[in-house]
């Protein structure tokens, strides 16, 4: 038995084939060399039919299969960014209604700027403390006033260390500035402010990581190189916006982040102005810093009011540069998977020359035949938009599995596919078809 | 009435530099229920003259009334209405749909008829059976004998109960056995009240149709009983006839160059 199957692989097989197989001989029993022997035999029939299958596949359905293929990336590709850009149009508007859309934020650049005047900001001063206490003791409208400062820190406990987290410094109007909400405990007061407490707020990823089970209230984290600090409270889990986690942070006073990080970092004050009044808020902070600033009234603003309208500009911008890509993708695969079915349409007409005559001869009219070619770049045209929806699906869920956006087919998105393609097949489909029709019965019955 | 009626009909092809005549000066009257064999050297016109009645193409001067309506000015779409109507095709090389079964070849017609399926199922079966084709109604082209082929072919061309039987060559893809059997069925359909015109190069098939036509160079030079105009070949005619002829073409020629 073992004999035979030493025997078994043909003599052109290379030579670390047998070796192989001699290596196996040597280790394996008769009955399972039967059985090996056995599956081979049954994937060199299997090879052999599929030899005979892709034989059989004519050539026009092999071309029509690949234009098939064409169409449905071209549309995959096109609901991938629809899809993707929805997901981020989604999550940015969640983002920006956690902002509020009545807080100012004073700050050294200007939201939304892009390009040439980074140099123009970049060169203002930052805005810092000064600049705070002068916003919270002469302004009267805002509601809250929060400064805001932040860099990426390890957080450590227990020796076990969390990198890359939020480290925040701010003041008592945080959460009326921001909308977050505290679960447990307590937040950051004025007198903690004043002293520089070395008290902190931890975010709900930071209490995952190190207080399973355990209540951390009371509790010491360090923070940065050397700040110890007292949890005194635990914000409530706010999720992901940019497919970013916002739960990985610890907010502590602005005072002792000052002292743990330095105070070469400019600050963004946070100004929520009463509902209806943005813009006498706006009006009057302006003012504000101009006045703390010194600035003669000829001279520019060295420092920018921001709202997240002007954010949301330039994320619209941005918006609008992926929606031309998207439809400069979908204009090309158009194109391409248009021609594809022009070209299987152009070979279909010529192999059934004889076809048409046989069928003029019988009665039937131009319209007729155009509409039979018409149907048939249709017919084509939509198995790809099809095969192309249930790709970019499959490739929706996987995105949404592996990936922080929140990715899904629009059925909005999915009928345009649809339609798209059944279009695409027709624009494509009707030169094709007025040539089959235009066919003179008697020169498509000669045609050999 | 007559059912064809061909009245100086002139078919010229344009070659671009040349104008090639096809047909110069055509005159026939074909009544219902006639079996004409149009007979003539390949380049004599037949083929033109067969496409001219079969309403596949159209004269270039002179007037071809069927059934009394004159074809000659009609649309395309018009004539495919005509084809699909009037007229049933029976062609050398059979031109079935290879995809198609033979009782989907036979429907064909019926199909852009408009008729409803159950209806055009009933009258493709009965067509096939009249052929002698019921037990192959399922059977591809490819699985017919080129008899049988021939047989589906004159099914369809049946299937509409046109007033002409138009066939070209039918025998010409066929052994003479087989060839002979699909003449039979002809004779058979003609006896049957149908009305046939044969295209045919072979003098002995026209020889024993009723009447046949003779064409030469685009004219007519014979037409009468099938054995009489077969066996005057060219060799044959007799003075007169030659001199009638060079009269004729000379008319045409004069015709042509007004």
């Amino acid at each position: 038995m073992s004999e035979v199957a030493l025997q078994a692989p043909p003599l052109e097989a290379p030579a670390w084939t047998v070796r192989l197989r001699r290596g196996w001989t040597g280790r394996l029993d008769d009955l399972r060399l039967a059985l090996d022997s056995l599956s081979s035999h049954k994937l060199r029939s299997g090879l052999t039919l599929l030899g005979i299958v892709i034989g059989v596949f004519t050539v026009v359905a092999m071309r029509a299969l690949l234009t098939i293929s064409g169409i449905a990336i071209g549309i995959m590709t096109v609901i991938l960014i629809f899809m993707v850009q929805s997901g981020m149009s989604a999550s940015f508007a969640r983002q920006l209604s956690t902002l509020g859309p009545n807080t100012l934020f004073v700050h050294k650049w200007k939201w939304g700027v892009s390009g040439s005047d980074w140099w123009k900001y970049k060169n203002r001063p930052h805005v810092t403390m000064l600049d705070l206490r002068a916003l919270q003791q002469n302004t009267t409208l805002p509601v809250a006033i929060a400064p805001l400062v932040n860099t990426l820190a390890t957080v450590s406990h227990a020796g076990k260390d969390v990198k890359g987290v939020d480290v925040r410094g701010t003041t008592d109007g945080y959460l009326d500035a921001t909308g977050w909400q505290i679960r447990r405990g307590r937040f950051i007061t004025a007198l903690d402010q004043e002293i520089g407490a070395n008290a902190c707020i931890i975010g709900a990823d930071i209490e995952d990581a190190f207080f399973k089970g355990q209540e951390p209230l009371g509790q010491q984290v360090r923070v940065g190189p050397n700040m110890r600090c007292d949890i005194v409270g635990i914000f409530a889990r706010k999720g992901n916006a940019f497919g970013q986690t916002q739960d990985l942070r610890v907010v502590l006073p602005l005072s002792s982040f000052i002292r743990t990080f330095g105070s070469k970092r400019g600050l963004v004050v946070a100004v929520v102005a009463p509902e209806g009044k943005v813009r006498e808020t706006e009006g009057e902070v302006t003012a504000v810093m101009r006045n703390a600033r010194h600035l003669a009234p000829d001279q520019e603003e060295n420092f920018s009011v921001n709202r997240q309208d002007k954010l949301l500009e330039g994320f619209e911008q941005m918006m609008k540069a992926t929606n031309i890509t998207g439809i400069l993708v979908g204009i090309i695969t158009a194109i391409v998977a248009g021609i594809g079915i022009m070209n299987i349409l152009l070979v279909s007409v010529k192999e059934r020359t004889r076809e048409i005559g046989i069928r003029r001869a019988v009665g039937a009219r131009r319209a007729t035949i155009l509409w039979q070619f018409l149907c048939e770049a249709v017919m084509v045209a939509l198995v790809g938009g099809a095969v192309g929806i249930a790709l970019a699906s499959g490739a929706a869920s996987i995105i949404d599995l592996i990936s922080p956006l929140p990715a899904r087919v629009d059925p909005r998105v999915m009928l345009g596919g649809v339609i798209g393609s059944a279009v695409l097949g027709v624009g494509f489909g009707l030169w094709p078809a007025l040539t089959a029709a235009m066919l003179q019965p008697v020169e498509a019955l000669r045609y050999e | 009435m007559a059912l064809i009626e061909l009245e100086h009909i002139v078919k010229t092809y344009d070659l671009g530099l040349s104008k090639v005549p096809a047909l110069r000066d055509i005159h026939a009257r074909i009544e219902r229920g006639e079996f004409v064999a149009i007979v003539g050297q390949s380049g004599s016109g037949k083929s033109t003259l067969m496409n001219i009645i079969g309403c596949l193409d159209v004269p270039t001067a002179g007037i071809y009334r069927l059934s009394g309506r004159d074809v000659s000015t009609l649309s395309d779409d018009q004539l495919a209405d005509v084809r699909n109507l009037e007229i049933g095709f029976v062609f050398q090389s059979f031109q079935l749909l290879p995809r198609a079964s033979a009782l989907e070849n036979v429907e064909l017609p019926l199909v852009y008829r408009g008729v409803a399926k159950k209806e055009r199922r009933d009258r493709a079966v009965e067509a096939l059976a009249t052929v002698g084709l019921e037990d192959r109604m399922k059977h591809k082209p490819a699985e017919l004998s080129g008899g049988q082929r021939q047989r589906v072919a004159i099914a369809r061309a049946l299937v509409t109960q046109p007033s002409l039987l138009l066939a070209d060559e039918p025998t010409g893809n066929l052994d003479s056995r087989t060839g002979e059997e699909i003449f039979h069925l002809f004779l058979d359909l003609h006896a049957g009240g149908n009305t046939i015109v044969l295209v045919t190069h072979e003098p002995k098939l026209a020889a024993r149709c009723p009447r046949a036509v003779r064409l030469v160079d685009g004219l007519v030079i014979a037409d009468g009983p099938g054995r009489e105009v077969a066996a005057a070949n060219a060799e044959a005619l007799g003075a007169e006839a030659l001199a009638q002829f060079q009269a004729a073409e000379r008319a045409a020629q004069a015709g042509a160059r007004p």
